[in-house]
């Protein structure tokens, strides 16, 4: 077990090398700059911010300094914004979004499998249909329309939300349901298609023959195995609402870091593209590791350490 | 397997409870909310305003952008401050001498001019800030509006020195500066944030002085309570301020609401007092008379490439010029109520007479599609053009340019009889490829820095980084050039009105619109001034 854990270890970071390196190489092959606006300023000054954010070295002297930087976990400043550096950035925009993203998945996952559930339990009836339309809805609708109605209905013709902001817990409510209806809709297709196939395995006749009790057999012997598919996705769909959405943030006015993947690359603002993308692959990693672990547990016939057991 | 499902029901169980809980709290809570406020009125004046983003930076010379230094200017303050009808007044200075070549101001600052902990405002806060505005180490992109100053354009493009620069404390309280020319509108312009004076004292100690809150020094109307990063800051009223009895408003809260559809639907609910139209809304709004729509210095336009076939030819660019329509833009496509252009300077300069200079300089180039057709086939004659070489026109990604973009090919396609390319690409490389002259005929905007006809004409000089057209004509150097050294006002406008007229009679622009500033208000606000050039004023801001 600890050889494997090494091995995933070396993997990852040499993962998240390659991504810096492709990252770094490929923003800098875009054309424009951080100081090109509409407004031009001189030669003279262009120089001497060019100068102070070392883009005026080589690119490979740029690439080996922020190497360096990076391994004492120095990202660097901003360009836009001069008076801060990228660890501010992201150590302020993460936890918000953190803490969106942890109540969406919360929301997300026990609605998803309650629907997913009940939908496999009742396979081709009324509540399956129900449950399946709530979720090919929930899909469909993309987040920032699902945003918007919400707001529309709940915060102004109804005034029970506040309509944006980030400052109290009935802040985060419109948020949090605009954002985990999509994750719910997939998690509740997964269940159900998994849940389906998992009932009508010879084991689960088994069970029912033994005269244990339908609550038992869900839980304990389908469900188990069922939630491995929705295990799956969920490592890179955490990662994802983890480090915030864009377009939520935006619509809601939340503070994440949601923005900084989307500004920074119009602003060509280096240091934060590059920030954001390791900060966001250094997660996606590390949830696929949660993920891989994961399966251990919900299935022992899945070894991790396979090759050693030969 | 027991546990599993008792957990599982358990976290079903927490959550059922969070979320009742999390209801009952919102229904009461908006019940506090709202006594809160009807109670805090008579007491609390409290204007909400949304700010967009976050502030690029407080730094006065560094946060060149509306996001920073609309709240900015209301923090601080120089030695002039624009009053509601836009002319600069005394502010930090009580009043200034003018040397007879109009050269030197001596400006007296005022006794009771303090900041906002306390200490006094000193005419070395003055040569500290402007001096730093200045260094080429500060990189501030503002630079260049100092560069009237004598010895300031050699030291920002380090030909010179600090020492050289034309600014010296003549006393605590005396504050003197050395233009290179006499310069009519020079107290307007050090009204704009980046003339504000810095507390030297403060700045050596803290460098990073105005990146918080808790360490940020004030010399405006109002000084800066809180401020989360990316999320909202707080300004109250400043009781260091000289003329704090005229501030009306006790609190500022500036939310960040980027999305403009989130930001009317917080003006709805009461959540803000302003609110920018969104584009969706316009036409409704616009009808029910809500909107207010105020003038802002600054164009619209499209660049010619004169070093590209076809538009190296004068009558060529004329005759595409003409062919535009630029009332039925306004009214059809952008329906933002924008006054059409028919020449390059804005509304709202007075000339010695009194005269509006857009007024008096006239429509220089208006629609005319028979002269238009009349001058492409005049042009291809005198290129000897059978057909003319394609024509592409480029603009950066937007839904907005997109419109006006397609309304042109139209125009062209109708009046001229010729297919335009339309081409777009995202705003970065647009403006690298745009000054690189890579482009034939392209999207342009421009936005005053300062309260002078000439800000806008000066672009239009040989060599300028903003005259991206490959146009240059020595006549027009030379006016732009004797204007900025002319003392006699009227001498002086008399150089920019020709000056327009041969950039328009040249044509390496065709101008579409003039910008303006259209908003919705809470009716219980007045006295917020927007400026046609400038930033937002909130010190004669008052709520009902």
């Amino acid at each position: 077990m600890k050889a494997y854990f090494f091995k995933r270890l070396i993997a990852m970071f040499i993962t998240l090398w390659l991504i810096i390196t492709g990252t770094f190489f490929l923003m800098h092959s875009v054309p424009g700059s951080p100081f090109n606006e509409e407004r031009t300023t001189n030669e003279a000054i262009q120089k001497n911010l060019e100068a102070y954010y070392q883009l005026d070295k080589p690119l490979i002297v740029q690439y080996g300094n922020y190497l360096k930087a990076l391994v004492k976990f120095d990202l660097g400043p901003s360009i836009k914004k001069s008076s801060q550096t990228v660890n501010d950035m992201l150590g302020r925009g993460f936890p918000v979004s953190f803490e969106l993203g942890m109540y969406t998945l919360i929301v997300a996952l026990i609605s998803g499998l309650i629907l997913g559930v009940v939908a496999a339990l009742r396979h081709n009836g009324i509540i399956d249909y129900l449950a399946m339309s709530i979720a090919v809805l929930g899909i469909s609708i993309p987040n920032f329309v699902m945003a918007t109605v919400l707001i529309q209905q709940l915060a102004v013709n109804l005034p029970i939300f506040p309509v944006a902001t980030w400052s109290s817990p009935q802040h985060m409510v419109l948020p949090i349901l605009a954002l985990a209806t999509g994750p719910m809709a997939i998690i509740a297709r997964l269940t159900r298609t998994s849940m389906l196939e998992v009932l009508t395995q010879d084991y689960i006749k088994t069970a029912k023959a033994k005269g244990l009790s339908p609550v038992k057999i869900v839980f304990k012997h389908a469900l188990r195995n069922a939630l491995l598919p929705v295990v799956t996705v969920l490592g890179s769909l955490a990662a994802s609402i983890l480090t915030g959405t864009f377009v939520i943030e935006k619509i809601f006015a939340i503070p994440g870091m949601g923005k900084y993947f989307v500004d920074s690359i119009n602003n060509r603002d280096y240091p934060v593209i590059m920030g954001t993308t390791v900060f966001y692959s250094a997660i996606l990693i590390f949830m696929l590791l949660l993920v891989d672990i994961a399966y251990g547990v919900l299935d022992p016939r899945i070894k991790l350490h396979k090759k050693e057991a030969k | 397997m027991k546990k599993l499902t008792v957990l599982l029901v358990a976290v079903m169980m927490m959550f059922a409870l969070a979320a009742c809980t999390a209801n009952k709290d919102a229904g009461s809570e908006k019940k506090d909310d709202g006594k809160g406020k009807s109670e805090e009125k008579k007491v609390e004046k409290v204007l909400n305003l949304n700010n967009g983003q976050e502030p690029t930076s407080f730094d006065p010379p560094i946060g060149f952008d509306a996001v920073s230094w609309n709240s900015l200017n209301n923090l601080m303050e120089g030695l002039t401050r624009l009053d509601e009808t836009h002319q600069p007044k005394e502010a930090t200075a009580e009043k200034w001498d003018v040397s007879a070549d109009g050269k030197t101001y001596t400006f007296h600052i005022r006794d009771n001019a303090k900041w906002s902990n306390g200490d006094d405002v000193t005419a070395d806060d003055f040569v500290f800030a402007w001096k730093r505005l200045l260094d080429p180490n500060t990189s501030s992109p503002a630079a260049f509006l100092a560069y009237f100053i004598e010895g300031g354009e050699a030291y920002n493009t380090g030909a010179g020195s600090a020492d050289d620069v034309k600014v010296k404390a003549v006393d605590k309280k005396t504050f003197e500066v050395t233009l290179i020319s006499p310069q009519a509108y020079f107290l307007s312009v050090i009204s704009n944030p980046c003339f504000f004076p810095i507390n030297e004292k403060v700045a050596k100690e803290n460098p990073k002085w105005f990146a918080e809150a808790n360490t940020f020094v004030a010399n405006g109307p109002y000084k800066l309570a809180e401020w989360n990063h990316d999320s909202d800051f707080t300004m109250v009223k400043n009781d260091k301020y000289w003329d704090t009895k005229n501030v009306k408003i006790d609190k500022v809260h500036w939310a960040m609401v980027d999305d403009p559809t989130t930001e009317y639907q917080m003006y709805t609910t009461g959540e803000l007092d302003t609110s920018d139209v969104p584009s969706e809304m316009a036409e409704k709004l616009f009808k029910d008379g809500d909107v207010k729509v105020e003038d802002q210095a600054g164009e619209y336009f499209y660049r010619f490439n004169v070093t590209k076939a076809p538009f190296q030819n004068e009558n060529i660019r004329k005759a595409f010029a003409l062919a535009v329509d630029q009332k039925q833009m306004v009214e059809l496509v952008t329906k933002n109520q924008e006054k059409p252009a028919y020449g390059f300077v804005s509304y709202g300069f007075k000339d010695p007479e009194g005269n509006d200079f857009r007024e008096k300089s006239g429509d220089l180039i208006k629609t005319d599609v028979a002269k238009a057709k009349e001058l492409l086939k005049k042009g291809m004659e005198e290129e000897k053009y059978t057909k003319l070489p394609e024509v592409t026109l480029t603009y950066s990604t937007s839904d907005q340019h997109k419109k006006i973009a397609e309304a042109l090919q139209q125009m062209f396609k109708e009046n001229l009889g010729v297919d335009v390319k339309l081409a777009n690409m995202e705003s970065s490389v647009f403006a690298t490829d745009q000054k690189a002259l890579k482009f034939q005929f392209s999207r342009s905007s421009f936005l005053a820095d300062y309260a002078d006809p000439i800000n806008f004409l000066e672009n239009f000089i040989t060599g300028s980084p903003m005259n991206r057209t490959g146009w240059s004509n020595k006549e027009f150097d030379q006016l732009i050039k004797d204007a900025k050294l002319e003392k006699d006002e009227k001498k002086r406008y008399e150089m920019m009105y020709k000056a327009e007229k041969i950039l328009l009679d040249a044509a390496p622009i065709v101008p579409i619109h003039f910008y303006n500033q259209v908003y919705l208000q809470n009716k219980n606000v007045t006295g917020i001034v927007r400026h046609p050039v400038g930033y937002l004023e909130l010190k004669g801001a008052d709520k009902k």
